[in-house]
């Protein structure tokens, strides 16, 4: 307490119950998220900073525990017998001779499955054991659990399959004819879908130019680097925990429930640090966890269910392939007028995350939305069809259905200008989205669009002006030339249904000390730095002082998969809710306390100060004790979702997401014409994220990213050979090595997002999105081939370079 | 298998272990003595995230039968922190720079950049990434990688 404050507590103590009344006039507002998020923060003091990461010290010590570094004593091991077959029926399953190797504990066929015999992130349409059919190459037939390891793989080679194999279907447009083979019993087609704005016909008729396309993408695979595992281990009383890597604890356990026949309540789930996960382990953890908890349930014993390197790719989730056929028209100026667009979107053998959830929930609705680009066209139709096949399923992988639709439209974009003789950048210039603009389901987007900010930085750093329109041969010999590329794109915060919310809990000590409760997982992202981040900077503490507890659905409020860019936005409105009720406690304690009105108070670096006289001030933890003491609450709870989602089933218009981040990419690269080699040499990439919380791990988001569409570009495609996937190691699937990503540079810029936390808007997982069309833009340009279908490997470009009449002229 | 006796030396101190031949180095150290700092993400020497050092020479611990480490020096990540506790410049500068996302490669990163300095105490960008090349991240991107061994050779040199 420093002299300021005890001279005024010492001469106001005769007036203060005239003071009070003046605090209690002045008391706070009521709680209103706009207007708190609205309230003037005079300069951040933790958010908005690039703290180091909570967990960093762990990481570069080896001492952060992921899942496979837990000891393996006492847990059985679980394995699983796959399907040689992509289609098959089960005629007769034996596992006699398995059952009786000595050291096996269990095996188990479909009937041994307590509760539901299905699972999935938005349908249960995949058996945890397959009874009658297998789909694909990759499904469980015979769960098998033994002593160690060792004994349980050779108990898989005694069990028999009697499969009756059925004719596959491996393409979406096949899947969909009417003599095709029936993958599940309500058929091929799990979604047909529409957008109508406007009269395309009239559009088209209006067009100067019509140019029309089509691009495909294939399946990817995300490649974390970390196997999937799952611990299941049943408690004394009766309940099933399980632990894993995991981004959506809340759909583990919801599933879990079902397959074991119990109550949600009686299923607990606890996440283990993720090493990566980029959407792949929002469905995968279901798999692997349903399976551990149903040996775990017939054994009695805790399991442990780990996946080697090819299990994995053979059995999780994929990015979707697609197939995009597409029209544009355009007024000879660059207007574009109308756009049409078919999407073949193979989900594969079972739902995964395709299916729509109402109202534009799932990856497919997604990439329908997503189509036409973030350009405004008065006249856009797009139909998209979601079909089985007996391939992989499809999921989430970063960006959930808009990288391949950009992939689409960012390159249709080029072929247009090459058409109108006009530089790529200006026809994007003269399209893009801006503030006020209609999208293509008529949203009206009314606030922090900062799309054009994007493009005219991005050309500022890459000096686009001066390398548009220049490519050239760099040699003597002429093979090797360089070209430039742009792509723009928009992504989405929020997942587009009608249950988005998030919940937090924070508890302050009588020490000032914090816990942080959230559902929000941490995969690399930077979530578990982020969220404290914010909650420290409302609280008016340090980040040192927030302690975050990792989530676990037995104690953490239900907060909904990280997925979407939805967890800084969404959980930092939670979190600011709570801390607000806390904070109300606090200020209204230390009014009292130095006798000067609530809102004269600030809260910052563990002091609470009068603004008007910042000597006047108390410790943070003496308000808080304080408080405890005079049983004032110390506990907060924030709940928020974003405005409700809307979208109309027949037309497609509606509202779908509330806000987007946008972005603008540039890329250098050289080609050598002779061998189709592709070097990315230089790479700039701008986004609007609203505002950055930390602006480092924003920067890391962003060259990952573009890391990782640069992959998609040019090496990555799980190569599918009558249903069997040919490369399912590291070895034979490629992603982009130190020789092969640029030094990409990051440019952050800030349009406020005025329903999110300090401006935010989400950034995890726009980075990839215009990557792979910017750098396929670029090849085009340096060498005049375009790769329609991906990836632009060395063969492809070679081969698109022949297309387009050989190599350009030396 | 019958096991045999393996002396060697981990991370400054002599280690005497029985393994089965046919135990690999990277199991060794992380089921048998505990270390689990490495890290195995693929079992064929494709990601480098279970990078050891060897004699000072960066290795896949997952291809290495334990047996050849006999008589030899092993480094893993948990012997890079000094005597007092103090961080090794490399841990400092990852942590710095914003190198480590999920974490997963991080130690075989931190293995082979060491290496790397050891050898070359000022290394330019290219011979910086052609030192990793044998490392995947999936979340980086790899610029801020790069940065930190830039950053941990002038911490090394000042």
């Amino acid at each position: 307490m420093n002299h300021a404050a005890n001279f005024l507590r010492g001469n106001t103590m005769r007036d203060k119950t005239e003071d009070r009344k003046e605090v209690k006039v002045l008391t706070k507002e009521k709680l209103d998220l706009e207007q708190l998020l609205a309230a003037p923060k005079e300069a951040l003091s933790v958010a908005g900073h690039s703290v180091t990461r909570t967990d960093d010290l762990q990481k570069v010590t080896g001492k952060l525990m992921y899942g496979a570094d837990y000891p393996q004593g006492g847990f059985l091991h679980g394995k699983i017998l796959r399907s040689p077959f992509p289609h098959a029926l089960i005629k007769a399953i034996h596992v006699e001779k398995a059952r009786k190797l000595p050291g096996v504990v269990g095996v188990l066929t479909a009937k041994d499955v307590p509760g539901r015999n299905g699972f999935g992130a938005i349908w249960p349409d995949q058996p945890v054991i397959c009874g009658e059919k297998v789909r694909f190459v990759g499904d469980g037939v015979a769960l098998v659990a033994a002593e160690t390891e060792k004994i349980a793989h050779e108990a898989l080679s005694l069990i028999e399959v009697d499969y009756e194999p059925l004719p596959p279907v491996f393409d979406p447009r096949d899947a969909l004819k009417p003599d095709a083979p029936q993958i599940h019993e309500k058929g091929n087609l799990l979604s047909s879908n529409k957008l109508r704005k406007g009269d395309v016909e009239r559009g088209f008729a209006e067009a100067d130019v019509i140019i029309e396309r089509t691009y495909q993408v294939p399946f990817l695979e995300h490649a974390y680097l970390e196997p999937d595992i799952s611990f299941a281990i049943p408690q004394p009383d009766g309940t099933m925990l399980v632990e894993g890597p995991m981004q959506a604890p809340f759909t583990v356990r919801r599933n879990l429930a079902a397959v074991l026949g119990l109550s949600v309540n009686q299923v607990r789930v606890r996440q283990i640090h993720m090493g990566g996960g980029f959407g792949g382990k929002e469905d995968s953890p279901i798999d692997v966890g349903c399976r551990a908890a149903v040996l775990a349930y017939h054994t009695g014993r805790p399991v442990r269910l780990s996946l080697e390197r090819e299990e994995v790719t053979l059995q999780t989730s994929k990015r979707h392939p697609m197939i995009m056929e597409i029209k544009v028209g355009a007024k000879k100026d660059g207007h574009l007028v109308a756009f049409e667009g078919v999407i073949y979107d193979e989900q594969g053998a079972y739902a995964g995350l395709g299916p729509v959830i109402p109202p534009a929930g799932g990856s497919h609705i997604h990439s329908m939305v997503m189509m036409p680009g973030p350009y405004e066209i008065p006249h856009v139709k797009v139909d998209a069809h979601l079909c089985y096949t007996n391939h992989p399923y499809g999921g989430a992988m970063r960006g959930f259905g808009a990288p391949q639709v950009h992939i689409a439209h960012e390159q249709l974009m080029d072929e247009l200008a090459q058409e109108l003789g006009m530089d790529p950048a200006e026809l994007r210039r003269k399209n893009a989205f801006r503030l006020g603009s209609v999208t293509a389901t008529g949203q009206v987007l009314d606030q922090s669009v900062g799309l054009i900010e994007t493009l005219d930085a991005c050309a500022n750093a890459f000096d686009w002006e001066n390398r548009c329109g220049k490519s050239q041969y760099i040699d003597n010999k002429g093979s090797r030339r360089r070209g430039v590329g742009i792509g723009m794109g928009w992504y989405r915060t929020s997942i587009g249904t009608s249950s988005d919310g998030c919940g937090a809990n924070v508890y302050v000590h009588e020490d000032g000390s914090v816990l942080l409760y959230t559902g929000i997982t941490e995969m690399g992202q930077g979530a578990f730095t982020v969220l404290p981040q914010i909650c420290a900077e409302e609280l008016g503490v340090r980040m040192e002082d927030v302690r975050l507890v990792k989530p676990d659905t037995d104690m953490v409020p239900e907060s909904g998969p990280t997925v979407g860019s939805r967890s800084t936005t969404l959980m930092g409105n939670a979190i600011i809710m709570a801390a607000r009720q806390i904070k109300e406690s606090i200020l209204e304690m230390a009014s009292e306390m130095l006798l000067v009105p609530i809102d004269r108070l600030e809260a910052k670096d563990r002091q609470i100060y009068d603004r008007k006289s910042p000597g006047n001030s108390l410790a943070f933890k003496e308000v808080a004790a304080k408080c405890m003491a005079m049983g004032k609450r110390l506990i907060g709870q924030g709940w928020w979702a974003p405005p409700p989602a809307s979208l109309d089933p027949e037309t497609g218009q509606g509202n779908p997401y509330f806000v987007y981040t946008y972005s603008t990419h540039m890329a250098e690269v050289v080609v050598d014409v002779e061998t189709g080699e592709v070097e990315v040499t230089d790479y700039v990439a701008a986004f609007d994220v609203g505002k950055a919380i930390n602006p480092k791990a924003v920067e890391g988001q962003i060259e990952g990213g573009v890391a990782m569409g640069l992959g998609y570009a040019l090496m990555e495609k799980l190569v599918l050979e009558e249903g069997y996937p040919q490369n399912l190691n590291l070895q034979d699937y490629l992603i982009p090595t130190t020789l092969d990503v640029p030094d990409i540079k990051p440019i952050i810029l800030e349009v406020k997002n005025r329903l999110g936390p300090y401006g935010a808007k989400g950034i995890g997982e726009m980075p990839n999105i215009p990557a792979t069309p910017a750098i396929l833009n670029a090849i085009a340009n340096a060498c005049g081939g375009r790769v329609r279908s991906l990836p632009a490997d060395p063969e492809s470009v070679f081969q698109a370079i022949r297309e387009a009449g050989g190599p350009p002229e030396k | 298998m019958n096991k045999v006796a393996l002396s060697f030396k981990l991370n400054g101190r002599n280690v005497s272990v029985e393994v089965s031949p046919n135990t690999l180095l990277v199991d060794l150290l992380r089921e048998n003595l505990g270390l689990t700092g490495t890290k195995v993400g693929c079992r064929e020497g494709e990601c480098g995230s279970c990078t050891v050092l060897l004699d000072g020479i960066p290795i896949n611990s997952c291809l290495l039968p334990a047996l050849k480490v006999a008589d030899r020096s092993v480094t893993t990540i948990e012997g890079l922190v000094g005597e007092d506790g103090q961080l090794h410049p490399l841990q400092q500068a990852f942590m710095i720079e914003g190198a480590a996302q999920c974490g997963f490669c991080t130690p075989g990163m931190i293995m082979n950049a060491k290496a790397l300095l050891d050898e070359n105490a000022e290394p330019d960008d290219a011979e910086i990434r052609h030192a990793l090349s044998g490392t995947l991240c999936r979340c980086t991107g790899y610029r801020k990688i790069v940065q930190a061994v830039v950053t941990a050779s002038q911490m090394k040199k000042s």
